[in-house]
This record gives structure tokens, C-alpha cells and sequence, in this order.
């Protein structure tokens, strides 16, 4: 029993992860319409800055290195739709070739951590935690931190959706753009902001990620990458309260099961998952018609 | 009292609201829109008329936005709004609804009206952190207003519920009333009677009024020349993309022209029309 619930801590670490990357793609798929294929790359980047500014030059605490990491990111990932991303979109109707350059820009991105960083793993500067039983969990004071976080981060969220003018804007936008537009709504101003937001939200996960994880590397990103899509398809595509849900489903799931078959099937078992979601329910798990 | 109309957009001054001049649009080889010119005078309810086909949906489409135009211009008050980004139109206080009703689904009912207002504070993530006060304070306003409007479209009742849980006729309230929750000056009403049983059709011909009295310009698509007879100040028959004429509705029975092209056909085909 006691590994069960140890294994429940860790499901609910990785869950914490997971749903801060999940929520990001989620915006930005709800605004766009498109899945970005170079999201796991924003996330290594991010991740990469964040230690750049805690281990390589700055040698900030790792909480004030994350922040910069993330606004940088959040920087990052709106010229990448305005000078690249969005000029598609505008040109090509059809979202299948903003697919195929989201899939170029993530090949890119990754050379370039790889040139920059090289393939060796990295660890942020971080004073040693031991782990602490609380109450059945096993946890250190990282994971602890990171799963509020994540609480934190998902109700900040839920808040700017139901009760600001820029959430509402961009429920409206997700819903149906033509009359959002229609309605008044600056819907490049949103996109720009939402933009910002889930690049924040990837450059956050991928720098949580590494610290739960205790260590960065180039392709973190893109394996995480994976069970994001899981985590995203079981809650439904483009909702974002359905990629919380997906998040701590598919969190615990891999985490319990790595407990009691071999850890190294844990993406095996988010895809079964997923294949289950697909069968069963196509539109996920908690989605209701329309998105976010 | 509920109040329509934003007097600050550029809409305002004398002169038509609207004048639109020469439009044309076509569509591969098809002139959709041939040379369209009217003006819409200002505080009044116009009719735009004319047998299927003449243009009437296309207009009120490039007028919005909706549809680039390829030559002509429109005015909207003193701003040259031709080929202007939609939501920037919507913005200088022209509002439009459409034949089918569309709604924000996953919103509710009052959510839908809360998104409608043109310039928000809340649309800044600066202002979200940094101005909370502000932001508050706007909100209450738009919250109050919304419930306002709501009572008077006879939706409050329905404010929790998801736009796309309405009824056909609900929806168009909703659309309506979405509408006048940005404050229009010119209000562009495609067909609000279409599909809808005869009392909502009262009810709607009511609010229309009831827009006029609050200083908002009209200009609706209209089948159903009572209504129209009714409601509308002045009327403009289109035909084949052109205006074919403008004047009052007993004015334009007199008109030969319009009689052959539209009307004629309308009287034939009876009552239902």
C-alpha cells in the first residue's frame, strides 16, 4: 500500500508538470487552431535560459531564474507567430502546412540548444533536498514547491478566463473568431497575448520539469512532448479545463503503473490511454462541444 | 432608462451615418455587387429590400467587414471605414447580426453580452496585474448594464445557461441584444424576423423601435413588407447589385421600376410574403 501511495506523490509531481505544459498548448491551440509540434523545444529553451540565468552566468536562486526564463520564453514565442507562424496561417488556408513548419521550427530549435549546450545533461544550481515523508507521500521540498506552483497557476488561469474581459476574449475567439471579430474583439491583440501566455506556461513546465527531474537536456522537451499530447487529447483537445483533468489523469496513470511494471513503459502507458480516449471517446475525455 | 448609443465613436455629427458609394463585388465571374450607392440617414430605420439574389447579404457583409470590397467606398459618419479590419468597424459603433442566427456557444448567455463592449481595460494583461481597481470597477458597470439589457430582451432568466442551449428564437434576442450591449450608432440587422412565429416578430419590430428612440440608426434586411411598412422610415430596393431606388415604402409603390423588378413579384406570390 505504502508504494501505491508513494507512487501517488509522484503522479501528482508529474501531473503538476504536466498541466502547466498542457494548459499552454491548450491556449494555444484553442486560439489558433493549430498544434504546434515545436512546443516541447519552447520548453527545453526555456529551461535552458532558466539555467543560464541560475548556473551558467547570473547565478540567481532557481525561482527568480524560472521567472526570467518564462518571460523570455513568453518574448520568444510571439515573434516566433508573428515574424514565422502567423504569416503562414495567413497565406495557407489550410492548418496541415503550419503543422509541417511547427515541425521545422522544432528540428531548428533543438540544434540550436544542442549547439549551444551541447548533449550532456545539465543540473540547475539547487541546494540538495531530502526527501520527507508527508503523510503517505514521499516528497522534497522542490516537488512540494512546484506542485503549488502548478495549483496556483491553474486557478490564476481559470480566474483570467471567467472573469476578465481578456479571457472571456479569448473563450470568445476559441469559440468562433469570425464573430468575435465581428463582436469588436481585437483578435491579433488576443492571439499576441495568448502568444505570450503559453510560451510563459512552456518555458515554466520545461524549467519545473528539470527540477523535478534534476537534470536539462536538449530533447527533455520533446519526449515530455508526448505525454503533453496524451494528457491534451483524454481532456479534449482545446479545452483547457479538459488538459487540467488530462493532466492529472495521465500524471497519475504513468506514475502508478511505472510503481508496478518497469518505469520505462510510462509513455507506453499514457498512449494506451490515449488509444482508449480515441476509441471510446474521440473528443476526450471532459470535452463539451466547442473548446476551451 | 437603457441607453444605445456611443455619441464618442466617429459615427456621430450630422449628415448620413452611413453613405456608401459605388460598391462592387464579384465573385469569380459574378458581379455580386454592382455599383451599390445609398446613404443611410441618421436616428432612422432603413429597409434594405429586393428579390433574391440582388446583393442585399453581400452589402451588409462588406459594409461590416466581412467581405473585402474591389471599388467603391463607405463612409460611416466622417471615417472612411472601406476595407477596414472587421473588429475596428465593430468598434466605431457598427454592429451587425446575421440571417442565421450565430452565437458564442460556449459562453453563457451573459458572458456573451460581456465580451460585446467596444474598449476594454480588461483586454490588457498590464491592466490585469497591475490595475485591478480599474478593472473592477469597469467590470460592475458592463455587469450591470448586461443584466439591464438582458431584463429588457427577456433573457435574464437564461443568463447561466450556454448560448448554444437557446431556442431559435432566443438566439436571436441574444444576438440582438449582444449587439446593443456595445453601444452601436448604426445597427445592421440581416433579416431579424426570418424564422421567427409572429408574436417574437412583434416583439422585435417593438425593440427596433425602441433602438430608434435611443438615438441608434437602423439599417435591416427585410422580407416582410408589413413589417417594413411598419417600422421602416425609409427603404432601399436593391436589384441585380444596383439600387434600384430609395424613398419611403408608399413612395416606392408608385415606383414602376421597383413594382416590375420586386414588388410586382411579391404581391403575386401572396399573403405569406
Amino acid at each position: 500500500m505504502s508504494q501505491f501511495w508513494m507512487a501517488f506523490g509522484f503522479g501528482l509531481v508529474t501531473a503538476s508538470v504536466l498541466a502547466i505544459a498542457a494548459v499552454g498548448l491548450s491556449l494555444q491551440f484553442g486560439i489558433t487552431n493549430y498544434i504546434n509540434f515545436a512546443y516541447g523545444d519552447f520548453m527545453a529553451l526555456g529551461a535552458y535560459t532558466a539555467y543560464v540565468f541560475n548556473a551558467e552566468i547570473f547565478h540567481l536562486n532557481i525561482w527568480i531564474a524560472m521567472i526570467f526564463g518564462s518571460v523570455i520564453m513568453g518574448v520568444f514565442a510571439v515573434l516566433i507567430n508573428q515574424f514565422l507562424l502567423s504569416p503562414f496561417a495567413r497565406r495557407f488556408n489550410k492548418s496541415f502546412y503550419v503543422l509541417i513548419v511547427t515541425f521545422g521550427l522544432s528540428l531548428v530549435m533543438l540544434n540550436l540548444v544542442y549547439s549551444i549546450w551541447g548533449a550532456n545533461n545539465r543540473t540547475y544550481s539547487m541546494k540538495l533536498e531530502i526527501y520527507k515523508h508527508i503523510g503517505p507521500f514521499l516528497l522534497n521540498k522542490y516537488q512540494i514547491i512546484v506542485m503549488i506552483i502548478s495549483i496556483a497557476i491553474m486557478l490564476g488561469v481559470h480566474l483570467m478566463l471567467k472573469t476578465t474581459r481578456l479571457g472571456k476574449s479569448m473563450r470568445a475567439m476559441s469559440d468562433n473568431t469570425t464573430l468575435a471579430m465581428t463582436s469588436g474583439i481585437d483578435t491579433r491583440r488576443i492571439t499576441t497575448v495568448t502568444w505570450f501566455l503559453s510560451g510563459m506556461l512552456a518555458g515554466l513546465a520545461g524549467t519545473v520539469l528539470g527540477i523535478t527531474e534534476s537534470q536539462i537536456t536538449p530533447a527533455s522537451g520533446e519526449l515530455f512532448l508526448f505525454v503533453i499530447f496524451a494528457a491534451v487529447i483524454v481532456g479534449g483537445v482545446g479545452s483547457i479545463y479538459g488538459a487540467m483533468a488530462g493532466a492529472v489523469l495521465i500524471g497519475l496513470a504513468t506514475e502508478i503503473s511505472a510503481a508496478y511494471i518497469n518505469p520505462a513503459y510510462k509513455l507506453d502507458v499514457a498512449f494506451v490511454f490515449l488509444i482508449f480516449t480515441l476509441l471510446f471517446r474521440p473528443n476526450g475525455l471532459f470535452a463539451r462541444p466547442g473548446k476551451a | 432608462m437603457m441607453t444605445y448609443q456611443d455619441t464618442t465613436t466617429p459615427a456621430g455629427g450630422d449628415g448620413p451615418i452611413l453613405r456608401c458609394e459605388g460598391i462592387t463585388k464579384a465573385f469569380g465571374g459574378v458581379n455580386a455587387v454592382n455599383g451599390a450607392t445609398f446613404d443611410v440617414p441618421r436616428n432612422k430605420i432603413t429597409a434594405l429590400i429586393g428579390p433574391n439574389g440582388a446583393g442585399k447579404t453581400t452589402v451588409v457583409n462588406l459594409l461590416s467587414g466581412a467581405m473585402k470590397i474591389d471599388s467603391g467606398k463607405v463612409q460611416l459618419g466622417t471615417t472612411d471605414i472601406t476595407n477596414m479590419e472587421r473588429y475596428k468597424i465593430a468598434r466605431l459603433g457598427l454592429m451587425r447580426t446575421f440571417q442565421l442566427s450565430r452565437e458564442l456557444g460556449g459562453l453563457t448567455v451573459l458572458e456573451n453580452l460581456l465580451v460585446a463592449p467596444k474598449v476594454q481595460a480588461g483586454e490588457s494583461l498590464f491592466n490585469i496585474f497591475f490595475r485591478p481597481r480599474l478593472l473592477k470597477r469597469e467590470e460592475r458597470q458592463n455587469l450591470e448594464r448586461a443584466v439591464e439589457i438582458l431584463r429588457t430582451y427577456g433573457l435574464f432568466d437564461l443568463r447561466d445557461n450556454l448560448a448554444r442551449e437557446l431556442s431559435g428564437g432566443q438566439k436571436k434576442l441574444l444576438e440582438i441584444s449582444r449587439g446593443v450591449m456595445a453601444s452601436p450608432s448604426l445597427f445592421l440587422l440581416d433579416e431579424p424576423m426570418a424564422g421567427v412565429n409572429p408574436a417574437l416578430i412583434d416583439k422585435i419590430g417593438g425593440y427596433i423601435l425602441d433602438m430608434k428612440a435611443q438615438g441608434v440608426t437602423v439599417l435591416m434586411i427585410e422580407h416582410n413588407l408589413n413589417v417594413v411598412e411598419r417600422i421602416c422610415d425609409n427603404v432601399v430596393v436593391l436589384a441585380e447589385g444596383r439600387t434600384l431606388a430609395t424613398g419611403t415604402m408608399s413612395e416606392l409603390r408608385e415606383n414602376k421600376e421597383v413594382v416590375t423588378a420586386y414588388l410586382g413579384e411579391i404581391i403575386n406570390a401572396g399573403p405569406s410574403h
